[in-house]
């Protein structure tokens, strides 16, 4: 079963763009992609490639795009299949004057979670980020690799079948970063899918079976990981070398 | 509408506001502050606009005869006069200079003879009306003394009959300071309403919150609900500190009005007018600073045009003209319809429609030009 499908999404930032702009008007043009359930799959490409725009449209945050996306089966937009997802961003997005707990029992309730299932997943997550101890106090306090094992306990709070993560690694210290690899793999052992979007070649390799190479909105390559001998190498190889400062 | 989810908006955002102590500060205590200092500094301007002030004034009795003698017993215990001395060696442009003396009385000798006319003297600064009184006093003083009638006002009193009514226009420093700067501060709440919008739009909490089931209407109104709840008790606080605190520090009272319950509605309306102007600033505003920026000019504008900042009544005419496109004039005045000239409701209602159209507008453009991501 597919968790994910992607069918010719196209997608400007610019609402007066029309179809025989050039490619530059577009963050995602044709853009086709799937992902099957029970994988941790890799989502790879330089800045400007369409990765974030891609997140922001599965999770409903972007309209105005042409073109399919069904999650597990339901056609988006659908609310309901909404609360089959969720979305760790690549920015902290917590509320840092609340506590850990006062942020997971706000996105619980979002997520329709009872307050009962809020009080049970809470606690279940914040230990599985290793975060229980520091459940009551502000988030603004807390390191930068707490922050982001928070940033990941909301989005696992109300049990989502296919995880979206933009970056979920960024700024962290070592140990933080082992914490949220044991974390996914565990929950994909579990038979949670992943759509895992980083810059880090080691980490894609590492955790993912199955990738989508974009670059400038479109995919250049959709295959397996076990196909590429050196993920890095074939990165470069295929999106250049020169830099990109968008 | 899911009203368990509205409730966590609201609470979300009440705490992340009552965690702000600046915020704090600047909605709660900036209003009192500015309470007690404006209001002791507006006592010396309404003193002289309002109420009867004495003049400080030096009589010198150069006859010493009996009708001169009269004269002087009738001005210096006159209630518009404060008689004071001469320092030693001092003349009388000095006395004015340094402020002794606002005028200056001479009953020169001959005056009972009818040979010398009483001199009069005023510091060339004194305002023109209280020029005028004196000089009318000194006229009246020196009739009764010279045509020897005791109380001229008593001879007069079949011809001249004052009917003013109470004081309804002209609010104390405390009854117009309290509505004021309450309402001053109510503005205020666009700064933290907008900041915080910005900062969870810029922050991804907002862009994360929209990837769950919530409708953008729920999350506007709770984001509206607490800044309103706020606004009330930003109110109601500003009356606590006018009817039980002031009175301590500023030495006056500060009433009500005849129907307190005025304040109700009132404050409803007003309330949804500052929330108004804080949605728009949130809408309009890219950045925090321009948020900031606009926010606090805007309010600062409408306090300087409103009548806030200089009271209404005395301000030139242009300016009383400028004052009705400030939703801050509309509002001080239905407040003071209900403290000073104890109005009606219907009364009232106009200024509220005004109050009504001003949110209404800010609501709609807020809803036109609001970019959630």
């Amino acid at each position: 079963m597919k968790a994910l499908e992607i069918s010719q999404i196209t997608f400007s930032y610019n609402p007066s763009a029309n179809k025989s702009a050039g490619d530059s008007e577009y963050a995602l043009r044709n853009f086709s992609m799937r992902v099957d359930s029970g994988r941790i799959h890799a989502l790879l490409g330089p800045n400007g490639a369409g990765k974030t725009t891609l997140m922001r449209i599965i999770t409903g945050v972007l309209r105005g795009y042409s073109g399919d996306v069904s999650i597990l089966g339901s056609k988006m937009p659908d609310p309901k299949a909404l609360l089959s997802i969720a979305y760790a961003p690549q920015a902290i997005s917590l509320y840092t004057t609340l506590t850990a707990r006062e942020n997971l029992r706000f996105f619980g309730a979002m997520a329709n979670l009872s307050d009962q299932q809020i009080t049970e997943r809470s606690e279940a997550v914040l230990a599985q980020t290793g975060l229980t101890d520091h459940a009551g106090e502000p988030v603004a306090t807390y390191s930068g690799g707490m922050q982001r094992r928070l940033n990941l306990a909301v989005a696992l709070l109300h049990s989502p079948q296919l995880l979206l993560l933009d970056e979920p690694t960024v700024g962290v210290d070592p140990q933080s970063r082992l914490n949220i690899y044991e974390t996914l793999l565990t929950l994909n052992a579990a038979g949670m899918t992943i759509l895992l979007s980083t810059h880090i070649m080691e980490e894609a390799a590492r955790l993912c079976s199955s990738v989508t190479l974009a670059d400038r909105g479109k995919v250049i390559y959709d295959g397996f990981m076990s196909e590429i001998d050196n993920l890095e190498k074939f990165f470069l190889e295929k999106t250049g070398r020169g830099l990109r400062d968008e | 509408m899911n009203l368990r989810k509205l409730k966590e908006l609201i609470k979300k955002e009440m705490l992340i506001l009552l965690r702000d102590k600046q915020t704090i500060l600047l909605l709660f205590l900036m209003p009192v502050a500015l309470i007690f200092f404006i209001t002791l500094a507006l006592k010396g301007v309404y003193t002289d606009k309002i109420y009867e002030r004495k003049i400080p004034l030096v009589i010198e009795n150069e006859s010493k005869l009996p009708k001169a003698n009269l004269l002087e017993e009738k001005i210096q215990s006159n209630k518009l006069i404060e008689r004071v001395k001469r320092p030693q060696g001092m003349d009388n442009d000095r006395i004015f200079e340094d402020g002794k003396a606002q005028a200056l009385v001479i009953i020169p000798k001959g005056f009972d003879e009818g040979q010398k006319p009483v001199e009069i003297y005023f510091d060339p600064v004194l305002d023109t009306g209280y020029k005028i009184a004196v000089r009318s006093l000194m006229t009246s003083l020196t009739v009764e003394v010279v045509m020897g009638i005791d109380n001229l006002d008593a001879v007069v009193a079949n011809l001249i009959v004052e009917k003013t009514k109470s004081n309804k226009a002209f609010p104390s420093p405390l009854q117009h300071t309290v509505p004021a700067y309450a309402i001053f501060a109510m503005f205020f709440i666009a700064i933290p309403m907008s900041i915080g919008f910005l900062k969870e739009k810029n922050d991804g909490t907002l862009q994360r919150l929209f990837t769950y089931p919530v409708n953008p209407n729920l999350v506007a109104l709770g984001k509206i609900i607490p800044y309103y709840i706020i606004n009330v008790v930003q109110f109601l606080l500003m009356m606590l500190v006018g009817v039980y605190l002031a009175p301590y520090i500023v030495g006056s009272s500060f009433h009500l009005g005849e129907h307190p319950w005025h304040l109700i509605p009132v404050t409803l309306i007003v309330a949804a007018a500052t929330t108004g102007f804080g949605v728009l600033v949130a809408a309009l505003a890219r950045t925090s600073e321009q948020s900031s920026t606009l926010a606090a000019t805007g309010a600062i504008l409408m306090g300087v045009f409103g009548g806030i900042m200089v009271p209404y009544f005395v301000m030139p005419v242009v300016m009383k003209k400028l004052a009705l496109i400030s939703p801050m004039y509309w509002a001080h005045q239905a407040y003071l319809d209900v403290f000073l000239r104890d109005a009606s409701f219907s009364f009232i209602l106009p200024k509220l429609a005004v109050l009504t159209f001003f949110a209404l507008a800010c609501f709609y453009v807020a809803g036109r030009k609001v970019k959630w991501i």
